[in-house]
């Protein structure tokens, strides 16, 4: 029994572990901070705390899915491609077509569009790794240069500014760069996210996968189908922060997104999430993804050189594997 | 424990001595205080069944593996070695049954690695390699460009290969494990001749095999081993093949427990002339309720039976029935809906997932059944995997626990039962006793009998003769891929099986 305790103790302490991290940032923001008008903590202000999420909500949204991937046994490098490729086909769709629907319409059909080829995108990635069986490292790195190209070259390589007068564009930026939408959107993938993995025989097939892909095939579980799936909703929710990017910088850039797929396997792997499978989750990850973003934020306004947040980050990657490292080799030594 | 020594070669220290060597793996008891020599000049056989402690024997001598105690004198100097290297510098040379080459080198890079000679300056002048090699090359009768890669010769000229590898090492004492397993009938020749001139220069070979007629073709002396003990070593015209087949089976065959069917009803599992790659027209037709056991020794196609019966392997040719109807296995998942299980090997690398839990496990293959659109039931779940749980009698702690933290016995019970709460009609269950303890091991006899009572066909694989004749009703014996018969196991003795088995004739005692 008292191997059972520690066990589930274990588990306990490595799920907490993350947001230890997030603790300790979240106390260095408030230290750290510089103080406003009337000795208010600039740091815990209401817009400040909100802004650090916004400025996460690409990362957030594509970190849900990554995790999926991961958990798989997978990786998927071309998520910073397909933001821009998504960005940059608002743009064209918004921009550039000129159909004789309402604003409304068009703005739909662009969403639908957009999202439909994420989707294809991470639909071809899975099918490839899957069926011809490429490691995912090399056909998702092969799908990174190869989308970014096809991007530079659909676009002419020129950024496609919404203008202000257009009335499909302008409307499509005012909706998609509102703040509680994209909180709220990334609230409830990541809600679903979670259910998915934790209540669903898919997550449990997931994590089986990832695990232990041999026995998973001796249980005849449907592993090309899972794995591919994670695939098509990495591309889905890379081609989802592609429209809120657009929005949000009001352009269509195709160069935008440039190792966006290393921050976001970032903030999976601080949440605790194993680059080698079967463990990990979106509870971690969406701390992972806090994590960075307010580390990010506590070094700007301390006006800190953003080439030092870069070797901040790298620290911070390193000690949280490490610290995970630790615990999962405890139990078991 | 007879330790002959051969009268005629009395006076020269033996190439090779062991005394009262013995290791344990965990709880597993592979070598218990053995004694054994080798003669310059000999071959000498090491026969036994699978587990008997052939091989380690072999991997302590040539310094893979190494002793819980004991000692080896290599021309009556006492030796110990830490790696295998050591080993091959006082002429040591074995060849593994998983032959230790690389696909993706050259013929003379493969033999130059691992040997100080040959690898001595750090630039490898390719010339002066192929000159070093070519003459081993020859002696092994495989002469070859030593240019060419190793991946595109055939598996038997690889084993020669391997063996020009351990010559060019200048090995007086050679270990070859089952070295013919993989080879061509011509190739066995060569190799018998090529062993033949190795005698002839004194060098002194173990000869591990489970094939009795080339056994009893080229070896000088025979040693039997069985549960890591020493049986017997003698020389080949005093004994027979029967009489090693017998020391090698050894024990009293245990009580018989196993009850026939009340009256065989329906044939739940029909095979016809099954062949594929490896298997040779296979037949055979299971009962609702009986217990088949198969026996035969590595290789001999158990494996392989399995991987067609549930779609891994392509079947060539004939005809597989359930009681359903026909049956074209493709896929695992198309074997599990028409209820036909199997239960692998290797627990740890193919059936259980470590660090998910003791419930996440058992469930697993069911878990459809607990789910509504996908949202599994997780309390009809846990209920129905601690049931299945106490009917195989798996002792655990916590159903959360990682399946890691169980004992190999618990972990044993803990993949059947994740296979027998699909509820099948067949189970196929490949050597499901391997490796727990004897406690366990009783529990599962009694699962199997208690599963057949319910009417489940079953087919399982044993490497242990005793256990599977005295828990089957019938045992089928294969050997290199085809059907060698099938004894009633009232009526079999160990030794039928095991002349079956080695491909001895079939015509009784």
């Amino acid at each position: 029994m008292s191997a059972a305790a520690g066990g589930a103790l274990g588990s306990a302490r490595r799920a907490a572990r993350p947001f230890i991290g997030l603790v300790l940032v979240l106390i260095l923001g408030v230290i750290s901070s510089p103080r406003g008008a009337g000795g208010s903590i600039v740091f815990l202000s209401a817009g400040n705390l909100t802004d650090i999420l916004l400025q996460q909500g690409e990362i957030g949204i594509i970190a849900l899915a990554m995790t999926l991937v991961v958990i798989a046994g997978g990786i998927d490098l071309s998520v910073g491609s397909v933001l821009a490729f998504s960005a940059s086909l608002a743009g064209l769709l918004l921009v550039r077509w000129a159909p004789h629907i309402p604003a409304g319409a068009q703005i739909a059909a662009t969403v639908a569009a957009v999202l439909a080829l994420g989707a294809a995108i991470g639909a071809v990635n899975g099918a490839i790794i899957t069926r011809l069986r490429l490691q995912p490292f090399v056909m998702t790195l092969a799908a990174m240069i190869g989308v970014r190209g096809l991007t530079k070259w659909m676009t002419g390589n020129t950024n496609i500014d919404f203008g202000f007068d257009a009335a499909a564009s302008a409307r499509f930026s005012d909706i998609f760069s509102h703040k509680p939408l994209i909180l709220s959107a990334w609230a409830v993938l990541a809600v679903a996210a979670h259910l998915v993995l934790a209540r669903t025989t898919y997550g449990r097939y997931l994590r089986a996968i990832g695990e232990n892909e041999k026995a998973a095939f001796f249980t005849g579980l449907p592993i090309r189908m899972a794995r591919t799936a994670t695939y098509v909703a990495c591309g889905a929710a890379a081609a989802l922060a592609g429209l809120i990017h657009a929005a949000r910088s009001h352009q269509g850039n195709p160069n935008d997104g440039v190792a966006y797929e290393l921050d976001v396997i970032a903030a999976v792997v601080i949440g605790g999430t194993a680059l080698s499978g079967g463990q990990g989750s979106i509870l971690g990850t969406v701390t992972g993804t806090l994590v960075l973003g307010v580390l990010t934020n506590v070094l700007r306004l301390r006006m800190v050189d953003s080439n030092v947040e870069l070797m901040a980050k790298a620290l911070i990657i390193i000690v949280a594997v490490w610290l995970q490292r630790r615990d999962r080799n405890a139990p078991s030594a | 424990m007879i330790a002959l020594s051969s009268p005629d070669i009395l006076g020269s220290p033996p190439a090779l001595a062991c005394t009262q060597l013995a290791k344990h793996y965990g709880g597993v008891r592979a070598l218990a205080g053995v004694d054994w020599e080798l003669q310059p000049g000999e071959v000498h056989a090491l026969c036994g069944e699978n587990g008997a402690g052939k091989s380690t024997l072999a991997r302590i001598c040539a310094g893979i593996t190494r002793p819980d105690s004991g000692e080896i004198r290599v021309d009556g100097i006492p030796a110990s070695w830490s790696g295998s290297d050591e080993a091959r510098r006082q002429g040591i040379g074995i060849i593994l049954q998983e032959l230790d080459l690389f696909a993706h080198l050259t013929v003379a890079e493969n033999i130059a690695l691992g040997n100080p000679a040959l690898e001595e300056s750090r630039w490898v002048s390719f010339e002066k390699l192929a000159d070093a090699v070519a003459p081993h090359l020859r002696d092994a009768g495989i002469p070859v460009d030593p240019g060419t890669l190793l991946g595109e010769l055939s598996i038997s000229q690889w084993q020669l290969v391997a063996i020009a590898k351990v010559l060019s090492l200048d090995a007086r004492v050679i270990f070859m494990d089952e070295p013919t397993s993989a080879l061509t009938e011509d190739a066995v020749e060569r190799l018998f001749t090529v062993i033949a001139s190795l005698k002839a220069r004194g060098v002194a070979i173990a000869y591990v095999s489970h094939k009795m007629s080339e056994i009893f073709r080229i070896c000088d002396r025979i040693s039997v081993m069985r549960d890591g003990e020493m049986v017997s070593t003698m020389r080949r015209q005093d004994t027979s093949i029967a009489e090693v087949i017998q020391q090698m089976v050894g024990r009293p065959v245990g009580a018989r427990e196993a009850t026939p069917p009340e009256d065989p009803k329906i044939s739940v599992l029909g095979v016809w002339k099954l062949s594929t790659r490896k298997l040779r027209g296979v037949s055979f037709d299971l009962a609702d309720g009986e217990i088949l056991g198969v026996a035969g020794l590595v290789g001999s196609g158990r494996t392989e039976l399995a991987r067609a019966l549930f779609g891994m392997t392509r079947v060539t040719s004939g005809r597989v029935t359930l009681a359903d109807g026909d049956y074209r296995p493709r896929s695992v998942s198309d074997a599990m809906r028409r209820r036909l299980v199997l239960v692998p090997e290797d627990r740890r690398r193919d059936g259980l997932f470590m660090r998910m839990s003791v419930r996440e496990n058992t469930s697993l293959a069911a878990l459809r059944r607990y789910a509504r659109m996908g949202w599994i039931d997780g309390a009809r779940e846990a209920e129905e995997a601690r049931e299945q749980l106490d009917e195989t009698h798996t002792t655990y702690g916590d159903a959360g626990q990682p399946v890691d933290a169980l004992s190999g016995g618990n972990q044993q019970k803990v993949l059947l039962s994740k296979w027998l709460l699909t509820r099948p009609k067949v189970c196929f269950l490949d050597d499901p006793t391997r490796g727990i303890d004897v406690g366990a091991k009783e529990d599962i006899y009694r699962l199997i009998a208690a599963l057949a009572e319910e009417g489940v066909g079953i087919v399982w694989v044993s490497s242990e003769l005793p256990e599977l004749l005295a828990n089957s009703h019938r045992i089928m014996v294969l050997h290199e891929g085809a059907l060698r018969g099938i004894l009633d196991s009232a009526d079999a003795t160990q030794e039928e099986v095991m002349r079956l088995a080695t491909g001895g004739k079939g015509d009784g005692p």
